[in-house]
């Protein structure tokens, strides 16, 4: 079940009439919530309903045993069996066939044999996502900055269908306490509620979907039929959709959790006018960021063990981001390229020979440095599975070699949606402060009426079907 | 200055409304400071909320009834055409259906909604001519005597049409979602001197030649036939066409379950039939069998598709060329469904995605070598090569 689909409408407006109805017993509300969000999550595959219940079980189980525990021997050990745990049932899913290819061919490349075959794993939707959501609740248990709760409260924690197959990655210490008491029913924040969920359908489905089928599928299907002006635009057409896909699921996961009473934290803060590598992971997907930095940057030693140490956490964080995101070498790479920037960049920060903090053309000469540095990497990302790394290439050439060929692909539509995804994120953030509060305070037919030419704008505009979102598949 | 005595809602509105600064932060772009704005109570969201689908489908509903319209049989196909159907005499009726048109008409999208689901098919061709018979002669041919026997004829090799880059080879190619993939190897492999792409790969996820109110390919390949002439059309349907529905069936005709003799006989009417109406516009069809899928079920469905594919290719040998791809995909120990296939190197490749179905590109790659080998039999790509090295 994917949100811009009517079967999703109908799906919420139940949940959110019964959500409200049980929200003053709060032990039924959580059962319901549990139940509604393995419904939603079953409607992929019914069989990976168990591994979520697996998941909620299992952390449970590890986090009322690290709380319990004494000693810090046996904390460490609990919590050692609890990360395998998670990471193995993660790794399996989604690396085994990766890893067992790629051993067998370095072996191969020796003559010799490898004892596992691949096996044709299915991914679980999500289960990235609800992974590093249990892990983090384990680990601030261990480290002291969350109790343990009930297993009805952490199950609804885990699977609240919001968040549970794309983010953002919320902490327990963000949702927990907004679980301990029921929401008010009085204090809805209805209109940045609707809001996120009329923009982030518009972003998803008019511009990412059509980015997508009018030039990148195109020319990152088939770069060498393609002239380098379109590959250029191809590339920028990629930023532009992949924001658009991610910002606006996010977006409306965000506003449905509002509209049931709840706050996730934000996940896109106008990634494209970041002006350095690491201003860019300020702004994008910063729920992952902040995991990363939190629970693999940080336990690596941060920049507390020197700066070379610190340059290598850097590189290894960012490469364990990219394998996140998918099981391939283009991943890795795009990872690497991350991380090596952001060493960079924090070598001549520490020199001063770089600065954020800056004004007029430097400024501007920094954010287009920045884009397009997030824009080369992008390449490698979209580049994707097994032939990525040749079919990235091919990209890079084809950015160089062709120009003065026609251009087709490049169409007025095409270019308008790349500055519509772009210049609104240079937009003041008074315009949708105004428009929301413009909204909060129109009648709620006229509310009514806006909203619905929303929904019917976004569904003329957009391609027939709905594509999955990019983000499902990590 | 004069104060007045703040009213109560005054006051209720005061304390409802959300504090700026950053802990009101929202999303992209919209945190930070501004105006206030006001809360409302839940039963406001459910109202605003549900009212706002309700309208929106009132104001959608043609594209509503054509998104229910394109589902495979089911009970949520029954319950969306009845909800859908009455949503739309209601929306035809007071005019609310006119955004969404003019809408559609401003962005040349008019006939978005509309479903065809009548099939053109060309006539289909006549028999073979039946040559009259033979008289026998009764007397003896004359004899002439010869020291040695002439040799026997050799018909000499039939003459390949030759293509080059002043006269191009053009190609279509288009299909439900298993073309993409390969689509694109194709149009990667091809380069860009000899051969000439039509577009990029024109591929329709979830259509098929079973349901033409869904995406009508009788018409689309009509159109592509009369304005781009290709000479070659690479097709892949078969995929979404697994089931015991059809629509565009003629008058009279059912079609019984998926299999049934009265299925397969429509369904060889169809494929036949897009075959006829791209040998008859000129071109030559290349008809790209299904792959063996993950799922058992799937590929004994798959199966029975491919042999029916396969004798219809097989009745017009000089228009149309059916192109296995089962065994390719086939593990070569085993026979079944594989997800990573040995390369020429012996590395493991991923050949299939996690679905079990589509390709991954190295899978694509696989049978853009089968089709352009299969390109390179029929017409001549190649001496033109010799002819600018010479010249």
């Amino acid at each position: 079940m994917i949100f811009p689909t009517t079967t999703f409408a109908v799906f919420f407006c139940i949940v959110l009439v019964a959500s409200w109805l049980l929200m003053p017993r709060p032990r039924l509300w959580r059962l319901f919530i549990i139940s509604a969000s393995f419904v939603f999550y079953a409607d992929w595959d019914w069989k990976f309903v168990f591994l979520l219940g697996f998941s909620i079980f299992f952390n449970q189980a590890v986090g009322l045993a690290i709380h319990r525990l004494r000693a810090q021997s046996q904390r460490k050990l609990v919590l050692t069996i609890g990360l395998i745990g998670n990471l193995g049932v993660l790794g399996y899913f989604k690396y085994y066939d990766f890893f067992v290819s790629s051993g067998h061919n370095l072996l191969q490349s020796v003559g010799l044999g490898f004892p596992l075959g691949t096996r044709q794993i299915v991914l679980p939707v999500g289960i990235s996502f609800f992974t590093f959501m249990a892990i983090s609740y384990i680990m601030d248990i261990y480290r002291r900055e969350l109790e343990p709760v009930s297993l009805t409260k952490f199950g609804a924690y885990l699977s609240f269908f919001p968040h549970l197959v794309a983010g953002p990655i919320v902490r327990g210490s963000e949702l927990l306490p907004q679980l301990e008491e029921p929401r008010d029913p009085r204090r809805v924040d209805t209109s940045r509620a609707f809001y996120l969920i009329g923009t982030g359908l518009f972003k998803k489905v008019v511009i990412a979907n059509y980015l997508a089928t009018h030039i990148v599928d195109q020319v990152f299907g088939a770069p060498v039929q393609h002239s380098s002006l379109e590959m250029w635009i191809g590339v920028y057409a990629y930023a532009v959709q992949i924001y658009a896909d991610f910002s606006g699921y996010t977006d409306m996961a965000i506003g449905l959790a509002l509209l049931l009473g709840f706050k996730f934290p934000q996940n896109f803060d106008s990634p494209y006018t970041a002006v350095s590598i690491q201003d860019f992971w300020r702004r994008w997907h910063m729920t992952l960021s902040r995991w990363l930095r939190d629970y693999v940057y940080i336990p690596f030693g941060g920049n507390r063990k020197g700066e070379p140490r610190t340059y290598l956490n850097l590189l290894a964080t960012m490469l364990l981001g990219g394998l996140w995101h998918g099981a391939a070498w283009s991943f890795v790479i795009w990872g690497g390229m991350h991380g090596g920037w952001l060493a960079i960049g924090r070598f001549r920060r520490e020199r001063g020979l770089a600065s954020d903090a800056v004004t007029g053309w430097k400024l501007w000469r920094k954010r287009i440095v920045t884009f397009h540095l997030v824009c080369f990497a992008w390449i490698f990302f979209r580049a994707g599975s097994e032939n990525g790394l040749s079919t990235a290439w091919d990209v890079i050439k084809r950015l160089f070699d062709n120009w003065g060929a026609a251009s087709p692909a490049v169409t007025s539509g095409v270019v308008l949606w790349i500055v519509v995804g772009i210049a609104t994120q240079y937009l003041p953030a008074r315009i949708p402060q105004t428009i929301m509060a413009r909204f909060s305070e129109a009648r709620v037919a006229v509310q009514v009426v806006v909203l619905a030419l929303v929904l019917m704008a976004s569904h003329t505009m957009g391609p027939q079907g709905v594509a999955p979102f990019i983000y499902f598949r990590f | 200055m004069e104060t007045r005595p703040r009213s109560r809602s005054s006051r209720r509105n005061r304390e409802d409304r959300v504090p700026s600064g950053p802990l009101a932060g929202t999303d992209n772009g919209a945190g930070g400071r501004g105006p206030r704005r006001r809360l409302h109570p839940a039963g406001q969201a459910i109202v605003v909320g549900i009212g706002a689908l309700l309208l929106g489908a009132l104001l959608n509903a043609r594209g509503l009834h054509k998104t229910a319209q394109s589902m495979n049989p089911s009970w949520k196909r029954d319950l969306g055409l009845a909800l859908a159907k009455p949503l739309q005499t209601v929306s035809d009726d007071t005019g609310l259906d006119y955004p969404r048109r003019g809408l559609q008409a401003l962005l040349g999208r008019s006939s978005d909604d509309d479903i065809v689901s009548q099939i053109v098919l060309p006539p289909p061709p006549p028999p073979p001519p039946v040559s009259p018979p033979v008289k026998k002669h009764h007397h003896k041919p004359p004899v002439h005597h010869r020291t040695t026997p002439p040799p026997p004829p050799v018909a000499p090799p039939p003459k390949k049409p030759a293509f080059s880059p002043h006269h191009p080879l053009r190609v279509y190619i288009g299909g439900d979602s298993l073309i993409i993939v390969p689509g694109e190897s194709m149009l990667r492999a091809m380069g860009s001197k000899v051969y000439k792409p039509l577009d990029s790969v024109d591929g329709h996820v979830s259509t098929g030649l079973e349901r033409p109110d869904v995406f009508n390919w009788f018409d689309r390949i009509r159109q592509v036939m009369k304005k781009d002439k290709p000479n070659v059309v690479i097709v892949a349907f078969g995929a979404n066409d697994d089931h015991s529905y059809m629509t565009g069936l003629p008058k009279g005709v059912s079609i019984g379950d998926f299999g049934s003799p009265a299925w397969i006989k429509e369904y060889r009417r169809r494929v036949g039939g897009f075959m006829d109406t791209v040998i008859g516009n000129g071109g030559f069809v290349i008809y790209l069998g299904m792959p063996i899928v993950s799922s058992p079920s799937e590929s004994h469905d798959f199966d029975l598709i491919n042999k029916i594919l396969y004798q219809e290719a097989k009745k017009r040998p000089k228009g149309a060329l059916y192109v296995d791809t089962w065994f390719q995909f086939a593990d070569p120990k085993t026979g079944g469904y594989a997800e990573y296939l040995p390369n020429k190197n012996g590395d493991l490749v991923k050949v299939r995605s996690n679905d079990g179905v589509h390709f991954e590109p190295a899978g694509g790659d696989i049978i853009a070598r089968l089709v352009l080998k299969a390109l390179n039999q029929r017409y001549d790509l190649t001496s033109w090569k010799k002819h600018t090295a010479s010249g």
